[in-house]
């Protein structure tokens, strides 16, 4: 297994699925050693992350990252056996892919980035996701006992929403200048249910996205050989943003968070996914 | 503005002559651009797909790593045709399809396949209906959706599905050369395969006799073009009854023209007591669909007792 001394993921997710909370607390994992990673010296930049942990420390969730945010902040990591790494990881406003979903333009930045990372990692909220009832799935004559719709999420191009997060991972398949469907020396996808917390389920998170998006879970399985799939609760509980909560003054927000393994087990090492980086390229 | 290439429709889509950026091109270079139009294409990547359904310029993208089995779906006018792709999408987006043979891999259409069956959804404030009529205007020749599928796991395939205005095939019918069923010859040309659709509440309504006529019209046009390609048959809104001999009527005749076609009843309306929520018999003819391969040559038996090629034929045995 040759691997570089530079590893970069590309991390895809759209606004609100918690992509600076998770880097904030991952961050925290490896300046606390509490997992098989760990930094091996220090960040070149921080600050993405700085506003985010200060809001973690009171026990408060972070506001939003502005649109035109991208910051790539390299960070020096020592993994499991010794092996040093540098992990470039990005923090941007989710925006940035509704805009290219939006606009069918994508800036030629996105493209480098997809070209030069050795893995992808797709953060989903599945619990804002769902495929819509329809004529087929509930008939007309059985409107009686409908169930109200709980949503409220904006419909973007009006595409539904394993569409729309079908046609993101065919966007960066071409952007990578692979056709879809070759599935030779891809990337290595990592697919995290983020707040898994909401769901209150215990079924093993590719078992959630067939269930819950059955569209995006077939394609995933059509192009990727062995796509890692996780759920991923960063901070364990709902926090606010304005009300401190006390549990997390005291213990810390290191104490929080945890990841679903594919099979089911959560295990509080929130740097488990960067395993999918030590992994050998598809095949 | 739009670039001078005949096949190019930047900077709407990518550049037909295949650079990354508008910038490469000299075609585009050689027309001149408002400044805002320079600064803003030349940092970025247009996406060659615009998801809405393929025109005859835009296939040429999905065609390019591999050639797709394109099912022309043919039907009088309000026959369902655009309803049941609608089904089918819906059906394979909720994963209630198919075997494990076939997987979804893909499709370059996903806003032209959602359009088609918005309307079919349960959306706050609208309760579903039945897609509304496919419009005859617009300059495009038809819109093609775009589907791909993995099967067995490994080969992939590419689908296209072509979804016209019923009224093009009803001139078809009357007149090959009609000048506005240029949409419909041209299914007939590329298809590989046809779904027939004859409509059971037109056969069973109050203009049975005309439905009758015009679907046994387009059988034998259909029957005279189809050039040994397979065509099923499908009896659509199969909920509602239509007297035998109406049927033995359209039956017959459609065998007449198409001997070996095979007959499929399909309805949104599930069978009573099914509750499965995937309709009736629309997974059936999805699964039969994406069976269908285009015809290929063959070539002659050579005859030659050599394996080497350069000696197969030509020999005389």
């Amino acid at each position: 297994m040759m691997k570089t001394t530079t590893e970069s993921m590309l991390l895809v997710g759209e606004s609100g699925v918690g992509k600076t909370h998770y880097g904030a607390q991952l961050l925290k994992r490896l300046l606390n050693s509490g997992g098989q990673f760990r930094m091996n010296g220090a960040a070149t930049n921080l600050e993405p992350f700085e506003a985010t942990m200060e809001c973690l420390n009171d026990g408060r969730s972070a506001a939003h990252t502005p649109t035109s945010t991208y910051v790539d902040s390299e960070w020096p990591i020592v993994g499991p056996g010794g092996h040093t790494f540098t992990l470039v990881w990005p923090d941007y406003g989710g925006e940035q892919v509704k805009t290219f979903l939006n606009s069918r333009r994508v800036p030629s930045a996105w493209r480098r980035r997809v070209t030069t990372t050795s893995a992808w990692v797709l953060m989903l909220r599945l619990h804002q996701l769902r495929v819509s009832d329809d004529l087929l799935s509930k008939p007309l004559a059985s409107l009686a006992d409908g169930e109200a719709d709980d949503t409220t999420s904006d419909k973007l191009l009006q595409l539904s929403d394993q569409a729309r997060m079908i046609e993101l991972l065919q966007i960066l398949l071409y952007l990578r200048g692979d056709g879809v469907g070759e599935t030779t020396n891809l990337p290595q996808l990592c697919l995290l249910l983020s707040c898994w917390d909401e769901l209150g389920e215990n079924e093993p998170p590719a078992i959630m996205l067939m269930r819950q998006l059955p569209l995006l879970s077939e394609f995933i399985a059509s192009n990727w050989s062995h796509p890692i799939i996780l759920g991923l609760s960063a901070l364990e509980r709902p926090l606010d943003k304005t009300v401190p909560d006390e549990e997390y003054i005291t213990r810390g927000p290191e104490q929080f968070g945890y990841i679903v393994l594919p099979d089911g087990k959560a295990t509080p090492d929130l740097t488990f996914p960067l395993t999918v980086l030590l992994e050998s390229p598809e095949e | 503005m739009k670039c001078p290439h005949e096949n190019c429709f930047a900077p709407d889509t990518t550049c037909a002559l295949g650079n990354l950026f508008f910038k490469d091109c000299a075609r585009w270079n050689g027309v001149e651009k408002p400044d805002a139009e320079i600064s803003r294409s030349d940092d970025e990547i247009v996406l060659p797909w615009s998801g809405s359904a393929l025109g005859r310029s835009d296939i040429a993208f999905v065609t390019g790593r591999r050639s797709p089995t394109t099912i022309g779906v043919f039907g009088p006018e309000n026959a369902g045709k655009t309803s049941l792709l609608a089904a089918w999408y819906l059906l394979i987006g909720r994963g209630a399809t198919l075997s494990d043979r076939y997987k979804f891999a893909g499709s370059f259409t996903l806003p032209g396949w959602e359009a088609v069956a918005r309307t079919m959804q349960w959306m706050p404030g609208a309760p579903p209906e039945f897609p509304a009529h496919t419009s005859t205007r617009g300059s495009r020749e038809q819109g093609l959706l775009h589907l791909a599928f993995c099967e067995d796991r490994s080969r992939l395939r590419d689908y296209l599905f072509a979804d016209a205005p019923g009224l093009w095939f009803q001139r078809w019918a009357i007149n090959e050369e009609a000048p506005d069923a240029r949409g419909a010859r041209w299914i007939v040309k590329n298809a590989d395969a046809f779904i027939l659709t004859a409509d059971c509440a037109a056969l069973s309504g109050p203009d049975r006799g005309s439905a009758r006529a015009a679907l046994q019209l387009l059988a034998r046009r259909l029957g005279a073009n189809r050039r040994g390609r397979p065509v099923a048959l499908v009896w659509t809104k199969s909920d509602i009854q239509v007297t035998p001999a109406m049927q033995a009527a359209v039956r017959d005749a459609v065998r007449s023209q198409i001997p070996n076609c095979e007959e499929f009843a399909i309805s949104m309306q599930a069978r009573p007591g099914d509750t499965a929520g995937v309709g009736m018999g629309l997974t059936d003819l999805l699964r039969h669909t994406l069976q269908i391969r285009r015809l290929t040559q063959a070539l002659p038996p050579s005859g030659a007792k050599t394996h080497d090629p350069l000696f197969l034929f030509g020999t005389r045995s």
